[in-house]
Order: C-alpha cells, then structure tokens, then sequence
C-alpha cells in the first residue's frame, strides 16, 4: 500500500484552534459600519390569497429604513430545476404555508425591525388548505399551484421491465406499507445572512451555505446582475445536513433591502423561522411488495412512495429519487418498478436531510427481515444474500466499482457478537442490522466539477484556492491535508482561500457527497501541476532528471538518495528569480452520465463511486413505559480510503445521533392544521450525551480507484444505516416488526399490547 | 427604556457599558463587548451554546439579565486560553476531534471547564450528565466526552492524546 505522509493520519483539524477560542466568525457575529436588521413578515395563515399589503404605517416608524414586498421582487421566482421554478422570495398572489414570505423591513435595530412588522397591514382571504399527501392528491378545493393537477409536484417513475414476470416467478411475496413523519435539521446556528452592494455595485453575501456557487448563480439572475458582481464569502457554518444548499428567500430579501437602503443588512432566523422556513426532511409513505426465491433472493420489487412535499418544489426531483436510489445501490433486485410521489401540501417546505427517508429505507430493510424470518434464515445472512458485489450495475444502470458491502456486514456482525445474540436475548431485549448504500455525487451539468488553482510564495508555503465549502464536517482540513501531501509541505505551510466566488472557480459545494471525491480531487490534481513545475527547477538545481525527485517536510529530494535535497522554499525563490512560473491549476470533473436527469431518464451512470454502511444496535426496552435503552452500536463503512480517521470517526458518530438516536427514537414533527407544533429545541428532542450509547467504528477500505487516495463518500452510509439499525433492533425486542417510525413509546408500547 | 452604567468583571477585566436593563448577559456580550464566542442557538436556555461561568458555576447567558451579572466575575470561552496558550481543555477538544461546526463548542467548554474545577477527575457517567444540557447536533458527543476525560488525564492508549497542537501531522514524525 502507498504509503502517505499526511493522508490517513489523525491530524487534528486546521480550524478547530479559532473554534476553542471563540474566535471563528459565523454569520451572525458580523458587524459592518451602519448596518441594519432585517425580519420577514410571515404568513399566519396556511393556505391565503394576499388581498392587499399596506406599509404605510411601518415606514412611517422612527428607525425604519424600507420595506418590501412582492411588488419590489419583479415576480422572480426560484426552483433548483428549469421545471420547478415555483417560489416567490416574496409572495404576490397567495401565501401556501405558514411561515410563507410575504414582506420584510430593514431597521436601525431588532425591536424597531419587530415593531415594524406588526404595522405591516396584510388583507388576506382564507383559501381551504390540505395537510397531507393523500388527502392533496383526493382535494377538490383550490390547488396549491395552479398547474399542478392533483397537487401532483414530481413524479418520478423507474421500470426495469421483467417486474411481473418475476413476481409471477416468486416462492414468497409479501406486501408492506411504512410511514415516517417530517424532521428537521436543527443545525447548531440559526439560519442568517448578511448583504451589502459595495461602491461597484456588486453583491456581497455572508451565510451559511453549502455550496458558495449555488447561491450566487440564483441571486445573478434574481438581481439581473453578472455572476462576478455576486460575491459569496467564505463563513464559519455551523451545520447544513443537506438544509442550506439551495438560495433562501432570506438571502434575496436581504439583500433587496440592501440594494433599496444602501447599508449593509442582517436577518437573523430565531430558532423557529429556522425550523419552519428552511427546509424539513418529507413525511412519507412508502409500500414496498417483493417477491423472493427460496433462498430469499429479490426476483421483483415495487415500491410506492408519498411524499409530503410542503408548499414548494425545493430539491423535489432528487429527494424523490434518492431514497430509491439509496437502496437499489445497497441491494440487488432482478427487477424494480418504482413510482415516487411527491405532493403538494400547505406545509413547510421539504428538501434533502441527512437520513433521505428513514421511513422508506427502514421498510425496506424491515421487509427483508420479515422475509427472512418467514423463510428461517438470518437477517444478517439474508443481506449478504442481497448485497451489492463490485463491478455490477444497479437497477438504473450505474456501474458500481469498489464495492465492500459484505465486508462490512461481516465485520460488523463480528464485532456486535450477532451470533451469540442473535434469537438468544432476554426478552424486551433486541439486536438489529441496518445497512445501506449512499451516492458520492450526483449528475449536476456546469456546476459537476471544481477547479483549483496554487501559488506559491516567496517563503515557500502554498495559497490553495478552491471553492469547497465546509458546513462542519471538516473539509476545510480535508483540503489542506491533500494540498500539504502533493506538494510535500506541513499543514501548517498551506493557506487556504476556499468557499468564495470572488476567488475561486465553480465548485458543487458541499452537496451529495461529493466534496472529496471532486473538491478534493481537483485540488490534488492542482498541486500535481505545482510539483511538476517544481520538480523542473528542482531539477536542474540538483542536476538529476525531474521524474526522479519526491517531495516531502519542505524538502524536494532525489527518491533514491534522499541525501541529495534541496528545500522546497529555495526552489520557489529560484524559480521567482529566473521569471518561471511554479503556480498551478487543476480540476476534476466526475464522468457521469449527462444525460441521466431524475424525472425525464433516470438512467445512466449516477456519480463515480457508492459507499457501503452497515449499522448494527442492540437495545433493552421496558414494556412498562416503552422507553428504549440503546446499549451497543457498531458502524462500520467502506469509505474506500481514510483520509483521516480522527475526523471519519466523529462523522461517523455524529451520523449514529442523528440517523438513528435522534431519528429513530425521539425527532418527529407535531401538526395542527399546517402548524407545526414542535419547532423549538425545548418541545423537539434531540439526542442529548447522556442518551447516547457507546460507538464502536470500523473503517473498511475499498480504495476506489476513481477517489483520491482512493477516497469516497463517508459516513452518510452510517446516518442511513443507523436508522434501519435502530428500528430493527426495536423491533426484535418487543417481538413486532414496527412500521411507523420514530420508534416512539408509545408505538412501542401498543405494539407489546397488540402482540398479548 | 431608561439606560444603566455598568460595571462588569468580564475575563479579569472591569469593564463599562451602557445598556437596558432588558438586556440579556449574552446581548451585553455579543453586541455591546463583541465577545462573539459566546453563542445563540435556540435562546430559550435549552442548548448550552450560550454558556458562560458566573463565579465558576455555568449559566445560560441567553436567560441571565446583565444586571444579574454586575459584582460577579464573568468568564467567557475568550477567557479560556491563556493568549496564544490554549488550556488543556481546549487543547484536548482539538486533539481529540471534539470540534465539528464548532457552534457548540464555546458553551461546551464553559461546562466542561467548570465540571472540572469542581471535579477534577470525573468519571464518564458524571461528564455525560454534566454536558447534557449543551446540545451538539454534529459529533453524536463522543469525542467530546473523550475530550472533557482526558484534558485533565492523558491516557498513553489513546492516540490524540500523545499529540500536541504543534505535532498535528504525528505520522510524519
């Protein structure tokens, strides 16, 4: 194995020094000279038409510098595809959910803002409004949006033909409906944005984002400017989990009021507003019915999934794939229909979250085991009888290349004790298996590939420019650890400039995984670039040919005799002085297939690489108050390469809390009538340190040949994995396979009764 | 509302302002001192991200009225390091991987500092129950709890204790 001097190493994290200080700025620590608050004024109502809006009295207020309405938008509207372009920043016609944007103000300071609001006059006439996908799709009242017949957003169908004709071929068929309700992201930091228009007229935008390029492209064309006057900046993020890659209205308000005050403005979401006019995680229902042989192998699949799609496309198309697609990729299927509904309703918007479809992933894994039960073989057997080999093609026809599923499903059973566990545990005692398969990366056209570009100065450290994001989860270090491992340099020698459209070139942020696998990549193939140019001057310093030196710890020495050297800073000084460039560029762009798209044809080469998680938990339940204590959990994933475990294994925890300690137990949301009734840290539980059982992790390493160092996705394998993991380890202790989810007492208590 | 001086003991440092007697510590704080550490997540005193000591014990700075806090000193995770010297504790979140986002991990410092002080070898029982009022929503809190163990006891078996700050790539040593 190649052997690395930074790559694979524990090092800790380049940015966690300014974190223990208190120094690293978020968004809502920026203060800029005269700068005002923004708030939004928000739809109390889940399903209105706006009759009228009259500010005169708001503006009429000491301290308040503008209000704006959907008047001051120019109808501009947002959607992440041409076809899904369906949401005003602010609303002209009709608010759709409660939280719906429909004016905001800019204030010298927070009360004057909030007062500001109330004097906000909005005439609204209430329109009849739906509340869950099936109860949309049946409604003869007033549609959501007009041209969306039965409510119906997306629907998303994939036949790999032969379905009925293996069905036909079954010994077992079983049919099986799952139900989850919506989450939320509950990231660390509220939601906030700070604008400004500089004296050139350019747009500068601070917040948090995963991905700086996708939000200065919207704002372009909202504000009709060109993409180099829209300067995104890099920020401390504290969390995204898949909720802040698309524009929020906040950022067009914000900076609206920027451009009508000509000061800099803040919005500042509360706790709330970040849990209603974000993004949630969809409600869904999901049947899944398969047909199996003898020996418990799918023939045919059919799945139908409803989706609570909220008030407004969102990342519609993806989100109503990505469940499916998770599990094809864990699981072969001889054949698959898939029909995914997603549907309009008066509620908050739904987009991607970390653990796509508990509801859905967790069927299908708990069908399995029910399967396997009626068949009489092992649940850890029947995945290994079902797992995904390398160098097969999923159902929609990606070729998977490194592949080590059933590694992790051994090693993982191995280090749980599932043998002598398995059907021998006391009673209200339970273990489970939970394993899935997710995308690094996704189709994503101009947007699929990142650019890098180096240079290097006079005292030999190196300035990495990329546009990689980091919401939390360590990229920033991951692109230092690359950038220090090409060029031969220290951590500590690399300055990174990363995150910020000004700088840097088109990246696809932080999003579907992919940030290592192409980030990552692009800044390798950079610093490659940088060597080379180097290894040239180095070259004739030495008097040896270039394909002969390495570089490592500041050195360019000879590879077979290490002795002869020269420093890395006396090169860049020799090169500087004799006019030769040794600044570099590279890039990475993943050979996908183009022409795959999620409705249209979802066909074709998905990303380059799959990861493979298997979860393992094994619980105790007290059947007097159904309260589920999680005594052990394992995670183990193929992750092809660890760039750094020390950082892999906080991911991969992080993922067991939120995927299954969080989802499976306690997260939900609560409704009335469109309102949610939960959006507060105090009323929605989130998994606390004395809740959380012990981790162990297990690293496998596929070493894809494609990922850098051999690198792909890491640890959202495990935030799936874990959700199975725990709702099969419920189920195995109460002896009923639980089918609504969370697995909350109270379900696990009717279950105990069902089961007298 | 009518406007109060001031007096506040902040980090060893007497210092004045001017504010409402409305305004929260965490207010003064941020806004007035620019003491930006100190965090607001859900401003109901759920999270802990808010958390400073007042006389050594932890409070929810996003509750606590800064008129509470005059004659009491004040330490915020400013305060911790001692300039560019981090404190073990802070140096053990570093090196054990206890950092994420970071949005938390201010007021998961302030506890775990004042668990310590009155503490100083707890067990790991003790230190999931003094965190849990701090809501951390990236590391599933294990390096965290391993992090707040060994700040005060390195332990040779661990690798991320062997490290300092200054040996960050070991493998290469």
């Amino acid at each position: 194995m190649t052997q690395y001097n930074i790559i694979g190493t524990r090092m800790p994290r380049v940015d966690s020094r300014a974190k223990v200080m208190g120094k690293a700025k978020f968004t809502a620590d920026l203060k800029l000279p005269h700068m005002l608050v923004g708030k939004i004024k928000r739809s109390p109502y889940a399903h209105a038409r706006i009759i009228s809006i009259d500010a005169s009295k708001a503006l009429a207020l000491p301290g308040v510098r503008s209000v704006v309405t959907g008047k001051d938008t120019e109808g501009v509207k947002w959607g992440v595809f041409a076809y899904t372009r369906d949401q005003q920043f602010l609303q002209t016609d009709k608010a759709r959910y409660i939280g719906d944007e429909v004016a905001a103000v800019a204030a010298v300071d927070e009360d004057t803002a909030q007062k500001a609001l109330d004097l906000i006059d909005v005439t609204y006439e209430e329109l009849p409004a739906v509340y869950d996908p099936m109860a949309a799709m049946a409604s003869e009242t007033e549609l959501i949006h007009a041209e969306y017949p039965n409510n119906i957003n997306i629907h998303v169908n994939i036949d790999t033909g032969q379905v009925d004709e293996n069905f036909a071929k079954a010994h077992y068929i079983r049919e099986d409906t799952f139900t989850a309700p919506e989450e939320s992201y509950f990231q660390a930091e509220p939601y906030a944005v700070v604008a400004r228009f500089d004296s050139d007229d350019c747009l500068e935008v601070w917040c948090p984002n995963g991905g700086p390029h996708m939000k200065s492209k919207p704002l372009s064309n909202s504000f009709k400017i060109p993409l180099h006057k829209v300067k995104i900046r890099r920020i401390a993020i504290g969390g995204a989990f898949g909720g802040r890659s698309e524009i929020c209205p906040a950022d067009y308000i914000c900076a609206l009021l920027a451009k009508k005050t000509g000061c800099p403005v803040k919005i500042e979401f509360t706790r709330e507003e970040n849990t209603i006019a974000t993004r949630q995680g969809h409600a869904m229902i999901t049947t899944h019915r398969t047909g199996v042989d003898k020996e418990g192998r799918v023939l045919a699949r059919e799945t139908t999934c409803y989706m609570d799609g909220g008030a407004y496309s969102s990342t519609g198309p993806i989100a109503t794939s990505v469940p499916f697609l998770s599990m094809e990729q864990a699981y072969r299927m001889g054949s698959v229909r898939y029909n995914g509904y997603r549907v309009y309703t008066n509620k908050p918007i739904r987009g991607m979250i970390r653990t796509h479809g508990r509801g859905f992933a967790c069927g299908l894994d708990t069908q399995l085991d029910m399967i396997a039960e009626h068949l009489g073989i092992d649940p850890v057997e029947m995945r290994l009888r079902n797992s995904r080999q390398p160098g097969e093609y999923t159902s929609t026809r990606s070729l998977v290349g490194s592949c080590a599923m059933d590694e992790t499903i051994q090693k993982a059973a191995e280090k749980s004790g599932w043998t002598e566990k398995w059907g021998k545990l006391p009673p209200f005692h339970g273990i489970g298996i939970g394993t899935n398969s997710v995308q690094t990366g996704f189709p994503m056209g101009i947007r699929g590939g990142s650019q890098s570009f180096i240079k290097f100065n006079e005292d030999g450290e190196a300035t990495v420019m990329s546009g990689v994001v980091d919401n939390g989860q360590g990229n920033e270090n991951m692109l230092v650890q690359i950038a220090a491992e090409e060029l031969g340099l220290l951590p500590e020698d690399i300055h990174l400039v990363n995150a910020d459209t000004e700088t840097t070139s088109s990246d696809p942020g932080s999003y579907s995984q992919v940030s290592t696998f192409v980030g990552g990549q692009a800044v390798k193939n950079a610093a490659a670039n940088c060597k080379a140019k180097l290894f040239e001057v180095a070259s004739k310093i030495l008097k040896v040919p270039a394909d002969t030196l390495a570089a490592k710890n500041r050195m360019i020495y000879v590879q077979d005799d290490p002795e002869k050297c020269v420093p890395i800073k006396k090169v860049v000084r020799v090169a500087l002085t004799n006019f030769i460039s040794v600044n570099a560029e590279g890039g990475y762009w993943p050979k996908v297939d183009m022409k795959r798209e999620w409705v249209s044809n979802p066909y074709g080469q998905m990303c380059e690489a799959f990861s493979f998680g298997t979860t393992i938990i094994e619980v105790k339940v007290d059947p007097e108050t159904g309260q589920v204590t999680v005594l052990n959990c394992v995670a183990c994933q193929d992750v092809g390469k660890a760039l750094n475990p020390l950082v892999l294994e906080g991911q991969f925890e992080g993922s067991v809390a939120m995927g299954g300690q969080g989802g499976m137990l306690t997260e939900y949301h609560e409704w009335r009538e469109g309102r949610c009734l939960n959006p507060t840290m105090l009323d929605y539980k989130l998994p606390l340190a004395c809740d959380m059982p012990p981790i162990h992790n297990i690293i496998v390493e596929s070493i894809e040949p494609k990922g850098p160092y051999g690198a792909k996705e890491a640890a959202m394998s495990i935030a799936m994995s874990a959700a199975q993991a725990y709702a099969a380890a419920v189920s195995n202790a109460v002896g009923v396979y639980m089918d609504s989810f969370p697995v909350t007492p109270d379900k696990i208590l009717a279950a105990i009764k069902k089961k007298k | 509302m009518e406007k109060i001086d001031l007096t506040l003991n902040i980090n060893h440092k007497p210092v004045e302002v001017r504010i409402s007697p409305n305004d929260t510590l965490l207010e003064v704080l941020r806004d007035h001192l620019d003491l930006t550490g100190s965090k607001e997540s859900c401003g109901e005193g759920v999270c802990g991200s808010c958390t400073v000591q007042l006389d050594g014990k932890p409070v929810r700075s996003c509750l606590t009225l800064a008129l509470e806090a005059e004659g009491a000193t004040i330490r915020t995770v400013e305060g911790l390091a001692d300039g560019d010297t981090l404190s073990p504790l802070q140096e053990s979140f570093v090196n054990h991987g206890a950092v994420q986002c970071g949005f938390c991990t201010p007021g998961m410092l302030m506890t775990a500092d004042a668990l310590l002080k009155e503490n100083p070898d707890p067990d790991e029982d003790t230190i999931r129950k003094a965190l849990s009022g701090n809501i951390c929503r990236c590391t599933g809190y294990a390096k965290i709890v391993e992090a707040v163990a060994h700040a005060a006891h390195p332990q040779d078996q661990c690798p991320d204790c062997a490290s300092g700050l200054k040996s960050c790539c070991k493998a290469k040593e």
